[in-house]
């Protein structure tokens, strides 16, 4: 074990401790939670156990107790420990290559402004083609039209079919936006690749994407993988992008907020030119150090990654045997519910992670984005459940097709009841011959 | 200054917030008491004991009955975030924006946004300048104009978006010591002809309402009337340090945008802050960039990404806590006032030196003189005093270095002449102690015979 200047050891991953946490440690841990909710949702806002935010909690005192102090002498070097491991949990090479910001969002709005400066001082020339997968996340999209679109940069979008069933769905629609980025003599500048889409949510091929990013001549990709850490694998070496982020509050157990933005050092050694839009008396001296101090704030999100670290070493196997068993858990779930609804899943249990997409019965009568929402909403108020519906048009010619599905995710502090709590709420809706046009706006 | 809220017409039929004595605020009935010592200082009896902490104007300071609302707001959020992001968040955001709207004397609430900090607000001024002349907006020769001492993050905010588009920076010296607000006046209105030489336009005048080092209460409104005659087409008023501080009506300073942080001296915890827009433009924009995007500043700001947006919720607990004092935030601001000038006055006359500024040009902060025999002769000096007196003496205050300008502004002691200054500040929690101290720890230096360069650093 490593000590550091205040004796807090930053512990080893992977080696099993002689105690695992318990199944009621994990209960106390969140006990915070609204115990009527069935909580379904960590996609959207994540989870933090309470040992956690107490480590954040004393992060607070320490700056409110002397903020002068804490600014001059333990700000930075908390930052720099929470850096250093994160670099090594993604397998970054360079720890300048590891920034952290307070979420994807802004880590898409440091990439894509990048962007739009290539454009404006001509780097990248007028027309020439940024690519995005269709369901990219919202904010995601308006940052493409408030930076690269206003820039001058020809966005493409690549479509993709859901219900899913293969990669080589994903990669063939891929391949043929990326022809349709280069036609007229254009190159394509930028991809903008989900490593794990948001609604509907699937697991997309990342590597095998970039990789014909490079065949194909793509001056760089940008990996928005804001699920990725503690639901899939994330080794920078392996998947082999230029920027990639991802929220550690998501499902990494810290508390809101705080991301990671990796940014490769290019084949000539040095840093892209990358800035926070914020710029504060740090501007030019790398990211890192810019998005470290954009002004006063509360930081403490930023500083507990190593009670994160500590934290998912309680369990069997670390963080690599929660996201196992979290898998297990969502697709073992996910059956389940699809069996008792009569549906199915949204894509093979390989393309999926810690939440899975599930069919939701016809009759509920799911027309539009409007009637997933009020349907959530319902069944957040009635039932107490929390689950996001995704409303899923019909096709061409597609009759009698299911129209919505719930994504349902697996965390340490669910249990199946969680489930059975949502098969009988949408059981119980069917029974009563409900559907989405009762309810009002 | 209007403290007064009409709670009712804003709750909107908001969930209620898990303050159980929340309501906003009202001035304090005859029959109340106003808060007592004792409670000020279990308010803040967060504060590291032992330390005399005249530096309020870094980072602020929050009582704990508003920490403890945020931390209401934080567990709620915790307890049940979807619930939390789809009916309790937007609310209490507007909640808040509203109450700010009221104090400020903005016209709609429209026109006030909530970001992190006035870093932020620069950040969005700049980018916004820097859009309107991808549009073929900036002319060469166009100029932006801004005060020597302007925060450095601002400085940094105009390299980042006006430098790259071609357009120059014209900066004003701030006379210092500071005399008179036609000293000042005058130093702009020579600015300003500079920022119009070669037929250039001034796009934007940069203008602190109270400047942060040295710290000096600038004649806002009378600059920015002189903006407008001299034809300057957008008006930033950095105001940071304003709000708690001084009274701020934004219509009647007739800024386009001003910005001030609620953490400083308004009580709210780490961080927010406001943005006020006189224009409804549709185009200036938060450069994080969310869902919200094109909805207008005010949505762009209440939504960046998943957050802790706890501390723009605070507002009405702060208001219900200024409340408890006599005469509310007006009798707050007053009573620091006095504090600090008559502190400064104390500490001029001990060291024999002098204040930077007349008392009716402060606010809650003032500069005043270090002996000359201590040989600040740098920022390095500065920054070693400093550090000399957290260490050594428990006593967090900045240091100035101003350099001699060889005319007769430069000020003089019995010794020499005069080149450094603490800035100290009043806030509530302060006592007279805390600047005893002070005045102890330099002379104790000068009777050791010791200089800042002998200092060690930390």
């Amino acid at each position: 074990m490593d000590e550091n200047s205040n004796g807090s050891h930053i512990p080893k991953t992977k080696k099993p401790k002689i105690t695992l946490i318990t199944p009621s440690q994990i209960q106390a841990e969140f006990a915070h939670h609204d115990a009527s909710v069935a909580r379904i949702n960590n996609g959207s806002f994540g989870s933090c156990p309470a040992s956690i935010l107490a480590a954040q909690r004393r992060s607070q005192l320490a700056f409110l107790r002397h903020p002068d102090h804490f600014y001059f002498n333990q700000l930075s070097p908390a930052i720099l420990r929470s850096r250093t491991l994160i670099q090594r949990l993604v397998n970054a090479h360079h720890l300048d290559e590891i920034s952290i910001v307070d979420n994807a969002t802004t880590a898409a709005s440091i990439v894509l402004q990048h962007a739009a400066w290539s454009f404006r001082e001509g780097r990248f020339r007028q027309g020439d083609a940024v690519l995005m997968l269709h369901y990219a996340y919202g904010a995601v999209k308006k940052s493409m039209e408030a930076y690269v679109a206003r820039a001058g940069g020809y966005v493409v979008e690549v479509p993709l079919p859901f219900p899913v069933n293969s990669n080589e769905e994903i990669i063939s629609e891929f391949r043929k936006a990326l022809e349709r980025g280069k036609s007229n003599g254009k190159r394509v500048r930028l991809a903008v690749i989900d490593h794990v889409t948001s609604m509907p949510c699937v697991v997309i091929p990342v590597k095998e994407l970039i990789q014909i990013c490079r065949e194909e001549g793509v001056d760089q990709v940008f990996v928005d993988a804001a699920h990725s850490i503690g639901c899939t694998d994330v080794d920078m070496q392996e998947i082999g992008a230029d920027f990639y982020t991802s929220n550690l509050h998501k499902w990494f157990f810290c508390p809101p907020s705080i991301a990671f933005l990796y940014a490769r050092r290019n084949p000539k050694g040095s840093a892209f030119d990358l800035h926070h839009p914020v710029v504060s008396h740090e501007y030019g001296n790398g990211l890192a150090v810019e998005s470290a101090w954009i002004g006063t704030r509360d930081y403490s999100a930023q500083l507990v990654v190593p009670e994160a670290v500590e934290f998912v070493n309680r369990f069997e196997g670390g963080i690599e045997g929660i996201k196992k068993r979290n898998h297990e858990g969502v697709v073992e779930m996910g059956e389940m519910l699809a069996k008792a609804w009569g549906t199915h899943l949204g894509c093979p249990p390989h393309m999926c992670c810690s939440m899975v997409m599930v069919g939701m019965p016809a009759s509920l009568g799911i027309e539009s984005d409007s009637d997933a929402l009020k349907l959530r909403t319902h069944l957040r108020d009635a039932f107490g459940v929390e689950v996001p519906i995704y409303y899923r048009p019909p096709q061409e010619g597609e009759v009698g097709v299911v129209t919505g599905y719930a994504r349902i995710s697996y965390q340490v502090y669910n249990k199946v009841d969680d489930y059975y709590k949502f098969r009988d709420a949408v059981n119980q809706l069917v029974q009563n011959g409900f559907t989405c046009g009762e309810l009002s706006d | 200054m209007e403290n007064e809220i009409d709670t009712d017409a804003h709750r909107n039929g908001a969930v209620e917030s898990p303050d159980s004595n929340h309501h906003t605020a009202k001035k304090p009935k005859l029959a109340t008491l106003p808060i007592s010592e004792p409670s000020i200082l279990d308010e803040f009896s967060h504060h590291q004991r032992g330390v005399a902490r005249i530096n309020n104007g870094s980072f602020g300071s929050c009582p704990r009955s508003v920490l403890a609302a945020q931390t209401a707001w934080q567990l709620r959020f915790l307890q049940q975030p979807d619930d939390f992001f789809f009916n309790v968040l937007r609310p209490a955001i507007l909640r808040s924006r509203t109450a700010i709207k009221d104090i400020i004397n903005a016209d709609h609430v429209d026109r006030v946004s909530l970001v992190d900090n006035a870093t932020t607000a620069a950040a969005i001024v700049l980018q916004q300048i820097s859009r309107r002349s991808a549009q073929g907006h900036f002319q060469p020769n166009d100029t932006v104009i801004m005060f020597h001492c302007a925060y450095q993050a601002v400085k940094k905010s105009i390299e980042a978006y006006v430098t790259p588009i071609g357009g120059s920076v014209v900066e004003v010296q701030l006379p210092f010591p500071v005399r008179s607000n036609e000293e000042i006046v005058s130093e702009f209105k020579k600015g300003l002809e500079k920022g119009k030489l070669n037929g250039g336009k001034v796009r934007l005048a940069i203008i602190d309402h109270i400047t942060s080092m040295p710290s000096v209460v600038l004649p806002v409104r009378e600059l920015i009337k002189i903006c407008r005659e001299q034809g300057v087409e957008q008006v930033f008023v950095d105001g940071a340090h304003a709000i708690g501080s001084v009274r701020v009506d934004v219509k009647e300073i007739g800024a386009d945008f001003y910005v001030s942080n609620l953490y400083k001296w308004f009580f709210s915890p780490p961080s927010v802050a406001f943005l006020y827009c006189k224009n409804n433009s549709n185009d200036v924009h938060h450069p994080i960039v969310s869902q919200e995007y094109g909805k207008g500043l005010p949505f762009e700001s209440a939504w960046v990404g998943m957050r802790d947006y706890s501390p723009q919720l605070v507002v009405p607990s702060i208001l219900e806590f200024v409340n408890r004092f006599e005469g509310g935030i007006d009798g707050i601001m007053k009573r620091n006032h006095d504090g600090v000038v008559k502190m400064g006055s104390m500490l001029k006359e001990s060291w024999g030196t002098v204040l930077g500024s007349p008392p009716e040009m402060c606010a809650s902060m003032i500069m005043v003189g270090l002996p000359s025999r201590l040989c600040v002769k740098s920022d390095d000096d500065a920054l070693r005093l400093r550090s000399y007196l957290r260490v050594y003496h428990a006593i967090e205050v900045l240091v100035y270095y101003q350099a001699l300008r060889n005319d007769d502004r430069d000020p003089r002691d019995k010794d020499g002449f005069i080149t450094g200054y603490v800035r100290i500040s009043h806030q509530i929690y302060n006592t007279v102690d805390d600047y005893h101290r002070l005045k102890t720890a330099i002379n104790q230096l000068l009777d050791d015979g010791k200089v800042c360069s002998g200092l060690l650093k930390e």
